[in-house]
């Protein structure tokens, strides 16, 4: 098996992974660095369990292929907290909120909405829910993830 | 098990090199986001793909005279683009209800077309906005018009060498008003059950010039040529849309099937009710942009 | 209102900051040394016999650990009726039906081994439509029963029936009388997480395994079962719940795959983990049990129901799981729903080549209230009666008994009706209509209060303090995202007196909790509230029992601390009377202090002063504090005419819709959901209402989109491009409304709410769109192509 070695920014670090070029972004982050956070709940970019940031923009790191993260920069759900531990107001506003209930979405819908908060620190309710259409969530009707991204847009100003 | 090697050219010429010496063997990516759903559910691979990321500057949305559209433009670009929201409306609404973010955020308009799915939903669009596609190969470059470029399903004029590098639709399409309806279950992260998009040209309350092109009615995308020539000096009324709609729900134009997401009957009804709702929609948008 | 300080508040859900973090292991995360990737092999047949099976291939492959057949392993049968077995040997009877199975050490290479195996096939002829399968002369899906005895027909020997009252006279006296038929169809339970397990024995081969169960006692036994014929009787089962990622009924039974992960370790004598992708998830999982009804029901002229009439037809697949007990949880909204007194019930499970069901959020309720409450809106409209004011007549009401015996304590139902009619405005809407929209409400009745489907209805839960004030609480259940660790850190820091954040919890372990019947029939916070509060208290008298020793002790030690500091102070004259008994002691927030003085200067002290004093006292005086308790209440099992009051108390709601529908499209828009619940008391608001959002949502996906399409016992559409599970687009205003009737035997008086909001969701939907356009769907998913047929039907011949 043909193996690649790509080095890139992940979580603020920069690292480099040896990995089968056939690996996926996803899957390099949770066997290769054992950053489980990211889930695959489809492979297939179907679900958004398995959002990630690369350079700034949500993207399903089930269809990433490894090499295609040469050089560039990675944020997991691992790397959103502050170094001290506290958390991000997006992970705030979920646990505030009951936007997480069984939690297997949560990593990928804190980061699509960190990706759309980033861009846009004041959206509309039609805004949240356009960035989060590509994250399933069987738990809580969306409802409340809706209103925690609100919330969090609030306590980030 | 999957194996494949992977090649990262930052330029054309790389490119058509590495199609050259692999041939048959190699395959070109771009967002990946039909090459690696395939790959994983088929668990088959070309032996290399040819990765078109590097080639960064064929992302690019602009106009001058013609609009241009870069062979490695995304859907989200062309979903942030004022200009397409403005200008190119039924395109932007194709574009926009692609996938999810996520998907948009990589997946390239070319890739979409060079798939080649009969649900693909820029196809419509630019069916409807007489778009021509730029082919280059290392034997030099082609242009061909969208109607051409759909061979069958997932088969398409682009030859193996060859590199979608741009879509280009014309400067006349700016006095169009255009429309894209993709309807569907639910209301993201959908396959169209159908798609209809129409775009036309008013002269003062008559259609003197439209396009109406549908998806997953035919084995590619298609016009709907006879719906269009009924429409052609005809007033916008009622009474004439909707018998554009039949026209082109009807075996004149397509050749509907009964499939797992949608029956045949149930879309030739979506396809009657929304070509007059498109038209309407369409011709709206002119007024306010002219 | 008793002056609570967590109970009925909107604690955030902080205990669980892991799973924002991404720190949570579910099973999809855990790995164990030397673990080895399971992988199974499917039927490419929906029935035949197995020629030939060949594995040479793939065991020679390297990185493969093992490969077993049906040949390889004891022929043990398992499941609900011990109709199938772990590996089918001879014959496969659904397409989802496991062959063979490997074990390497990475999933590709098993994956690779699997397609190495060849099978040979030899077709037989199947049945797919249960009223087919009924007939004489179709195909038998199983040849023998359980013990090998030949058998005639495909009908399940699970004869449900429900019989109460006089059906004859009854429809005499009816003044109008309306049959319909209803149909349900299977609908995927879509947990995000997939299913999976890791098994791991020791060397004396104790097992562990590693599963989302939410039954994890009910795991050991039927894993012990197995291991008594496998020659493991009398080893150690441990079931360890990883965190789990959904589980809506998936997780109920053992599934198929649990056992084939166990062989595997067996064999190779390492863990083995197996975990499910999501076209497996949507293949080879019992999704929920499709049922087709014939419900007739009867009313007198002022609109009193006088009988519900209903036979019923389940598909029950090749095996059975739980999906054939499905009715007798049918049987509470059939005989229950309203008030009615003449009731018959009757459901046929038949063995089809389909694949075979189980349980999904709310069991079979929603099937049943989908066929009650679309019936009852087709009689009050024979009777000419207002929908809303028909229900109302007929309401359930507290200090009722039911047709079943089930004892009704308290009943919201009355202020969920009229609340939903107040909030969709709809006498004012009814009256001045508008084309094409429509209002439509429906009901329900849950079990609330625990549901002794087993001779045990039990709940353990241990609580331990440690000298700093942290408890832990060690719970039976399982936690599977329903809030449970933030709620019953509330009951336990209100019963004993700390916060909510001195609160720890350790959920689904085998080897540390107390037996438990399971988190299912929404019972989690009944239960486990009611068994915490014992608990609690135990554990709260052991403090103060000790406090009572120790206060004294430690305001003497000040004293002498403070009179070195300064010689000159003078002890104050203290009643010591006021904590001489520990009765006459309270804790709260932290705090221990005399009832009749809580401020008291001297006397209030912090309960980890007692806790610490309490241990670190000297030889045989130490004291730790600990309790435990057994909550098993007092209510009946269903007996052979289907009756018992199974629930100490039965959760009520109505859902009502405002849709609009296009009628050149058949799309439906709903336009607003208001959700009344009667849950006894919120005990956070915030988290009943995650529940109350959540239900109804997958309920609108039930009533409008969801479909797994079975065509020739072959699913479809296993992805999530085709199957059609709501998104954040598909926005659906849920307006919760919250009725709170106190319930004297809940914790706090609450009652359990997982389930309902599903319950009503479809057959409101249903009766709204009969509402707007005048067409009733009756099988469901209420799709555009259904209303599209039926307004053609209805207007007679349009172009369709
Ligand atoms: C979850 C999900 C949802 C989706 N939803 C939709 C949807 O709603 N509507 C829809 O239409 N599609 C949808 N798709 C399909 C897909 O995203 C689109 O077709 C997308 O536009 C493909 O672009 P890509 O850049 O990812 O193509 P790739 O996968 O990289 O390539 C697709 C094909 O085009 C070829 N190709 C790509 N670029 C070029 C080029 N410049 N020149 C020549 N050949 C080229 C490749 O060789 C390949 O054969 C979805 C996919 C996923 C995974
Ligand atoms: S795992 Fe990537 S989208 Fe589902
Ligand atoms: S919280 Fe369970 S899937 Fe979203």
């Amino acid at each position: 098996m043909k193996k690649v070695s790509v080095s890139f920014t992940l979580n603020g670090d920069p690292v480099t992974a040896d990995v089968p070029v056939t690996w996926t972004l996803l899957k390099t982050l949770r066997e290769y660095f054992e950053l489980t956070g990211a889930k695959e709940g489809c492979g297939v970019g179907e679900c958004g369990a398995c959002t990630v940031l690369v350079d700034g923009k949500a993207v399903n790191s089930c269809l990433y292929p490894i090499p295609e993260v040469e050089g560039r920069s990675v944020t997991t759900i691992e790397g959103i907290a502050e170094k001290d531990g506290t958390l991000h107001p997006i992970q705030k506003a979920f646990l505030e909120n009951n936007g997480v209930q069984c939690g297997f979405c949560t990593s990928g819908m804190i980061m699509s909405a960190k990706a759309l908060l980033d861009q846009n620190p004041d959206p509309s309710e039609e805004d949240i829910r356009k960035s989060i259409a590509g994250n399933f969530c069987r738990c809580t009707g969306y409802v409340q993830i809706v209103e925690s991204i609100q919330m969090a847009a609030k306590l980030k100003e | 098990m999957i194996d494949y090697d992977y090649k990262r050219p930052d330029s054309l010429e790389e490119v058509f090199r590495l199609l050259q010496e692999y041939g048959p063997r190699a395959g070109l990516i771009a967002g990946g986001t039909d090459v690696m759903v395939k790959i994983r559910n088929t668990k088959k691979a070309p032996e290399v793909l040819i990765s078109l990321r590097g080639l960064t500057d064929l992302a690019y949305i602009r106009k001058n005279g013609h609009y241009h559209i870069g062979g490695l433009t995304t859907h989200r670009m062309l979903e942030q683009s004022e200009l397409l929201q403005n200008e190119l409306p039924a395109l932007y609404e194709g574009a926009s209800r692609i996938g999810s973010v996520q998907v948009r955020n990589v997946a390239t308009l070319a890739g979409n077309i060079c798939n080649a799915a009969p649900s693909a939903d820029t196809a419509g669009p630019l069916l409807a906005l007489d778009a021509r596609v730029t082919l280059q190969g290392p034997d030099g470059e082609r242009r061909v018009p969208i109607t051409e470029f759909f061979t069958g399903a997932y088969r398409t004029v682009r030859k193996q060498t060859e590199v979608l590098t741009e879509i280009n639709i014309p400067a006349h399409m700016e006095q169009f008003g255009s429309a894209y309806w993709k309807q569907s279950r639910r209301k993201a992260m959908n396959l169209p059950i159908v798609g209809i998009a129409v775009s036309l040209r008013l002269d003062n309350d008559t259609i003197s010039d439209s396009r109406i092109a549908l998806t997953v009615a035919a084995p590619t995308p298609i016009r709907a040529y006879k719906a269009e020539e009924f429409l052609a000096g005809k007033p916008m009324e009622d009474a004439v849309l909707a018998e554009a709609g039949r026209i082109a729900a009807s075996p004149e134009c397509c050749t509907l099937r009964d499939s797992l997401r949608g029956e045949a009957w149930y879309r030739a009804r979506i396809i009657e009710v929304y070509v007059p709702r498109m038209a309407r929609l369409a011709a709206e948008r002119i007024k306010k942009t002219h | 209102m008793p002056d609570y300080l967590f109970v009925g508040k909107s604690i955030p859900r902080t205990i669980e900051a892991d799973k924002v973090t991404g720190k949570a292991v579910y099973i999809n995360d855990l790995r164990r040394p030397g673990m080895l990737y399971g992988k199974i092999l499917y039927s490419t047949h929906a029935h035949a016999r197995i020629k030939r099976i060949d594995a040479s291939k793939a065991r020679r492959l390297q990185g493969v650990r093992a490969v077993l057949t049906g040949r390889d392993i004891p022929d043990v049968r398992v499941g609900f009726l011990k109709d199938q077995t772990v590996l089918k040997k001879d014959v496969v009877r659904q397409f989802r039906d496991e062959v063979a199975a490997v074990a390497a050490i990475t999933p590709e290479i098993a994956e690779e081994a699997l397609s190495l195996i060849e099978v040979e096939y030899e077709p037989l002829p199947a049945v797919f439509d249960p009223i087919e399968a009924m007939k004489e002369g179709a195909p038998l899906v199983h040849e023998t029963d359980a013990r090998g005895r030949p058998v005639k027909s495909n009908i399940l020997p699970l004869p449900w029936k429900f019989s109460v009252g006089d059906m004859e006279q009854a429809r005499k006296e009816a003044a109008f009388v309306t049959k319909d038929h209803v149909s349900t169809t299977w609908v995927n339970q879509c947990c995000m997480g997939t299913s999976g397990c890791v098994a791991e024995f020791d060397q004396s081969n104790n097992l562990t395994l590693y599963s989302p169960t939410n039954v994890i006692f009910g795991h050991i036994g039927r894993i012990s079962e197995y291991f008594s014929r496998i020659g493991l009787a009398g080893k150690k089962i441990r079931v360890v719940n990883p965190v789990v990622g959904g589980s809506f009924g998936t997780k109920l039974d053992t599934d198929i795959y649990e056992f084939i992960a166990i062989q595997l370790a067996l064999n190779t004598r390492k863990p083995v983990k197996i975990l499910f992708d999501r076209e497996e998830e949507f293949r080879a999982l019992p999704p929920r049990q499709p049922a087709v009804f014939t419900i007739e029901q009867g009313c007198d002229r002022e609109g009193r129901l006088v009988f519900r009439h209903c036979e019923a037809v389940l598909d029950n697949g090749a095996y059975t799981s739980w999906g054939a007990t499905t009715p007798s949880v049918m049987i509470m909204p059939m005989s229950s729903l309203y008030r009615v007194p003449n009731v018959y019930f009757k459901a046929t499970c038949v063995y089809t080549n389909n694949i075979y069901a189980q349980a999904m959020r709310g069991y079979g309720n929603p099937q049943a209230t989908f066929a009650v409450e679309t019936s009852m809106d087709s009689l009050a409209e024979a009777a000419g009666i207002d929908p809303a004011e028909f229900r109302l007549i007929n309401r359930n009401q507290p200090g009722d008994e039911t047709p079943m015996n089930l004892k009704i304590t308290s009943c919201g139902l009355e202020e969920c009706i009229r609340a939903v009619k107040e909030r969709l405005q709809w006498d004012e809407k009814k009256k001045a209509r508008q084309k094409t929209r429509g209002l439509g409400m429906a009901s329900l009745i849950h079990v609330a209060g625990g549901a002794r489907v087993t001779k045990s209805d039990g709940h353990g839960i241990m609580v331990k303090l440690d000298e700093f004030g942290h408890v832990d609480v060690i719970e039976s259940g399982t936690d599977q995202g329903q809030g449970s660790p933030t709620v019953i850190s509330q009951i336990v820091a209100e019963a004993l007196g700390v916060r909510p954040e001195d609160v720890f919890i350790t959920f689904g372990d085998t080897a540390l909790a107390l037996w438990d019947a399971g988190t299912h029939a929404s019972r989690h916070t009944f239960m486990a509230g009611n068994a915490a509060l014992i608990a609690c208290a135990k554990a709260k008298r052991q403090i103060l029992d000790m406090a009572v020793d120790i206060i004294p002790k430690i305001v003497k030690l000040n004293f002498k601390r403070m009179k070195r500091k300064d010689p000159g102070f003078a002890e104050p004259d203290l009643d010591y009377g006021l904590i001489a008994d520990p009765e006459d002691l309270d804790i709260r927030d932290r705090m221990i202090f005399p009832k009749k003085e809580p401020d008291h200067p001297y006397f209030r002290v912090p309960i980890s002063d007692i806790l610490r004093n309490g241990l670190h006292v000297g030889i045989g005086e130490s004291r730790v504090v600990a309790a435990e308790a057994f909550y098993d209440p007092p209510t009946e099992m269903l007996n052979r005419e289907m009756k018992g009051n199974l629930s100490m108390t039965y959760a009520f709601g109505t859902t009502g819709v405002e849709v609009e529908v296009d009628e050149e499209t058949g799309d439906v828009r709903i336009l607003n959901l208001v959700a009344a619940h009667d849950v006894g008391k919120a005990m956070n608001p915030t988290l009943l209402l995650g529940q109350i959002y959540g239900a109804g949502y997958t309920g609108v996906g039930y009533g409008l989109t969801e479909e797994i399409k079975v065509r020739n016992g072959r699913v479809m559409n296993p992805s999530f491009r085709d199957y059609q599970m709501l998104t954040a687009m598909d926005v659906v205003p849920i307006e919760p409304v919250i009725v709170e009737p106190d319930d004297k035997d809940g914790p706090y008086g609450a009652k359990g709410v997982g389930e309902p909001g599903l319950v009503p969701t479809a057959p409101a939907i249903a009766n709204a769109v009969y509402d707007a356009i005048g067409v009733r769907i009756r099988d469901l998913p209420i799709t555009p192509e259904k209303i599209l047929t039926a307004l053609k039907q209805k207007k007679g011949g349009m172009n369709v």
